[in-house]
């Protein structure tokens, strides 16, 4: 039997990653890795300010499909990510891959029922987050986290021993999956993708989210009606 | 919103420490004239305001202006034209440094118009422009740092022999005044550029350091200028001090003065970029709009900030240092460690640096662990001034010359990321607050007790509040060094297997694989992946735990969390199987990287949309 791990996404307000991993940990995750990165905002006068990010810290915990709904279910409690605001929660399959199973069958496999929803990470040059962003609200994403981060495996320079990297933004966005591709040519549109070395574009199935601002807004519906 | 909210907060937390213990001092010790103590509150929310502001301004400005200029130095072809680039903007943010003038023009006075204050304006700031080039070399040719400012300090060590102890005094006191509020945020977001742009595996020590090189090149103009000139002693007093009086005149009175001189000082970044951008980068509007609307907000905040701190402090200050001394030496001794304690944390650059240290390190180093040990440093170093002020037998190389030679041998044992922050820690701790409100406390002080000097003993206080830090910061990252690992006993049992999911999709001809290892290998497993077929990768910072693992601060026992380094690759779906066995089968990497692979199929969109 091939064991499916996934990878749990959290996304919250700076400074509260580590109380979310503390918490993780409680309830039986080994471990996970914190990344910092930036999110939006949609404010007019926050606009004129320059004020167009808030700072958000990405929470990355393995977890096999027992633990993650168990995280699921206990984090977006703990945490209250079902209010607005309060950071989302997702999951995408990965698989720990090991040296003693070299001989893998490689089919982690996508059932299309089960995910709902996708993760689209774009990644492009330092810089070019912001147009990215907007380029996914015009064709209906709600909003993206930037996380920074360079380029690997490109030649040094001549004189001095430089290795000028090139820094990347890589933007993250969960939609619904019925949206995905929308986004997606927008932003392969706007930010020229085409061309050759201006950035790359891939979506990840999404297992399991919480706290997505959709969800609200249709629970709300649900809740009027 | 919220970054803005935090931003108040951040500056309300370190404010209110320092209002509340300066009302109870008044309430308490010392009895202060109503109009002072109306002016020194509206003065804090004066500062409150300003410092939000800059702070914000900073992020707009000083941020992108430091990455184009830091761009534009790093991909010059030419050496020449490095060295060029680096020392005009060396010399450029210097000379226009109004802390620099007023010093130079105590120097004129203190040395009887010997040494003009042209003369070393423009000597200190020929000194910064060397350092500066000289810093940028080191930091593009990737020498370390400690043997670079080892070999400086020597040589300060060494000519520190020659010159007076008062000139000793001043020199130190000139580093202090050319980190000002504007320069070192500047200089920060320049180092932090240069090595964004420079890559490579130092990158992340090597975003700081250079405004520790760049506060030593005063210290050496001004002993090569007092060698030269056989200047040896310092005399004369003193100008009176006159206390100000009403609550709005005083400052209105000071503020159309501070918003020239701040005008001054932002000038000469401003006009290179603008001439560079005329040039060469050729920005965006919308980008551009964002950097003036920052310079904007930099000069506003710099303007009511330094209003609030020379009107509302200075008098404030003074008093405290006047009455507190008048009563008990060893309370003067301990109001000044309790100060120094908390005012440093109002410093605007000890924010700059804060962020920068979170944003770079990925959140590794604790930024309120780094505040604690700077507000020992220098509530030490200030606590060290006044028995200074006391006990005339004290003299200020007893503590500064060990400071440095101390800081320069831990610099070799210490976490090499915490040698650029504890140098560049000595500039950022010493800026206007310490120009204002401590160095008036001191002067204060002095002045009541008959066996002190107000000139004499004036200098050095900054002196001293830039050495501390550099020592604390550098012990800090002794013991960060010495962080151990611990296993943690973990007892959650295994979870039910996943459910299987069924069925490959056809249109899923890409995976993604991440690979969590520690700091420092990212390069490898690039590397590793390249020769199994892959193409290029993506590398992120972060900080997180390893399987069952915590690692500790020695002493503290805080917990930390190591530093990591993610991988990104996107491979095709064939090699990627073995891209991974690759990465995980090298034993190097298995044993001291820590490494986890992980996989998921995914749809890229790298050729597919452009085939069609």
């Amino acid at each position: 039997m091939i064991d499916i791990d996934t990878i749990f996404f959290t996304i919250v307000d700076r400074g509260k990653a580590n109380a979310v991993l503390h918490k993780a940990r409680e309830l039986g995750a080994t471990g996970g890795t914190i990344l910092l990165g930036e999110g939006t905002v949609q404010s007019k006068l926050m606009d004129f300010l320059g004020i167009t990010e808030t700072r958000k810290e990405i929470l990355l915990i393995p977890a096999s499909a027992g633990l993650d709904a168990v995280l699921h279910e206990q984090l977006s409690e703990a945490f209250k990510l079902s209010k607005k605001n309060k950071g989302i929660a997702f999951s995408v399959p990965f698989k720990r891959w090991s040296v003693d199973e070299s001989v893998q069958e490689h089919n982690i496999s996508i059932d299309d029922e089960r995910f709902t929803h996708c993760c689209i990470f774009t990644i492009v040059d330092k810089g070019k987050g912001m147009d990215c962003i907007n380029a996914a609200r015009a064709a209906g994403a709600r909003g993206g986290t930037i996380i920074h981060g360079h380029g690997a495996g490109v030649p040094a320079d001549s004189y001095f021993p430089l290795a000028i990297e090139p820094q990347k933004d890589t933007i993250l966005i969960v939609s619904k999956k019925d949206k995905a591709f929308a986004i997606k040519s927008s932003i392969y549109a706007d930010l020229e993708l085409d061309k050759p070395g201006n950035g790359i574009i891939f979506t990840l199935p999404v297992s399991r989210a919480s706290g997505l601002f959709e969800n609200k807004a249709e629970e709300r519906k649900g809740g009027s009606s | 919103m919220s970054l803005l909210l935090d931003k108040v907060k951040e500056v309300t937390k370190t404010l209110v420490p320092v209002v509340v213990l300066v009302l109870i001092i008044c309430f308490t010790i010392v009895n202060v004239s109503t109009d002072v103590l109306v002016r020194f509150l509206v003065g804090s929310v004066l500062l409150l305001i300003g410092l939000t502001i800059f702070l914000w301004g900073v992020d707009l400005a000083m941020n992108p202006i430091g990455e184009y200029m830091s761009r534009e130095v790093a991909t010059s072809k030419s050496p020449v034209k490095i060295a060029i680039l680096s020392f005009l903007l060396g010399f450029l943010v210097t000379v226009a440094e109004p802390d620099l003038l007023i010093l130079g023009n105590q120097i004129e006075d203190a040395s009887g118009g010997f040494l003009g204050s042209a003369l070393i304006v423009y000597m200190v700031s020929i000194g910064v422009g060397v350092m500066i080039l000289l810093g940028i070399f080191r930091l593009l040719r990737d020498r370390p740092l400690n043997r670079f400012m080892a070999i400086t300090y020597g040589l300060i060590l060494v000519m520190g022999f020659f010159v007076s102890q008062e000139f000793l005094a001043i020199a130190f006191d000139s580093s202090g005044a050319t980190t000002g509020a504007l320069t070192t945020p500047f200089v920060l977001a320049l180092s932090l550029g240069l090595s964004n742009v420079k890559g490579g595996k130092y990158t992340e020590e090597n975003s700081f350091g250079l405004v520790g090189i760049m506060s030593a090149g005063p210290i050496l103009a001004v002993m090569v200028l007092s060698i030269i000139s056989r200047q040896k002693n310092i005399h004369g007093d003193a100008a009176e001090y006159v206390f100000h009086e009403g609550i709005i005149g005083p400052i209105l009175e000071t503020m159309p003065h501070i918003f020239l001189e701040s005008l001054l000082a932002l000038l000469p970044i401003t006009v290179l970029f603008f001439i560079f951008n005329f040039v060469k980068f050729k920005i965006k509007k919308h980008e551009m709009l964002g950097i003036i609307r920052g310079l904007v907000f930099s000069l506003m905040g710099l303007v009511i900030f330094l209003t609030a701190v020379n009107s509302g402090f200075m008098d404030m200050g003074r008093i405290i240092g006047m009455e507190i001394a008048k009563m008990s030496r060893g309370l003067l001794i301990a109001t000044g460690f309790v100060l120094g304690l908390i005012v440093v944390l109002v410093e605007p650059a000890v924010h700059v640096l804060g962020s920068q240290i979170e944003d770079v390190t990925g959140g590794y180093i604790p930024v309120n662990l780094i505040r604690v040990t700077l507000s020992l440093g220098v509530g030490t170093a200030i606590a060290l001034s006044m028995v200074r002020i006391v006990v005339p037998a004290v003299k200020l190389w007893y503590f500064i010359l060990p400071a440095f030679a101390t800081a320069v041998l831990l610099s070799f044992k210490s976490n090499p990321i915490f040698v650029g922050i504890a140098y560049d820690a000595g500039g950022v701790a010493s800026g206007p607050m310490t120009a204002t409100f401590v160095l008036a406390l001191a002067q204060g002080a002095a002045s009541t007790i008959e066996t002190a000097n107000v000139l004499v003993d004036g200098f050095g206080v900054i002196a001293m509040v830039a050495t501390a830090p550099v020592l604390s910061l550098m012990i800090l990252g002794t013991i960060f060094q010495r962080r151990k690992v611990v296993e943690l006993k973990h007892e959650a049992e295994e979870t039910s297997p996943a459910a299987v999911m069924p069925i490959t999709l056809s249109d899923f001809n890409h995976d993604c694989l991440i690979a969590v290892a520690n700091r420092g290998y990212a390069e490898y497993i690039v590397d590793l992946a390249k020769e199994a077929g892959a193409t290029g990768a993506t590398i992120f910072h972060g900080r997180g735990t390893g399987d069952h693992q915590a690692v500790l601060l020695p002493i503290v026992n805080i917990e930390l969390q190591p530093e990591k380094e993610i991988v990104c690759l996107i491979t095709d779906i064939d090699i990627s199987a073995n891209v991974a066995s690759h990465i995980l089968e090298d034993e190097q990497l298995a044993e001291k990287g820590e490494v986890a692979v992980y996989i998921a199929p995914t749809v890229a969109l790298i050729k597919d949309l452009s085939q069609n």
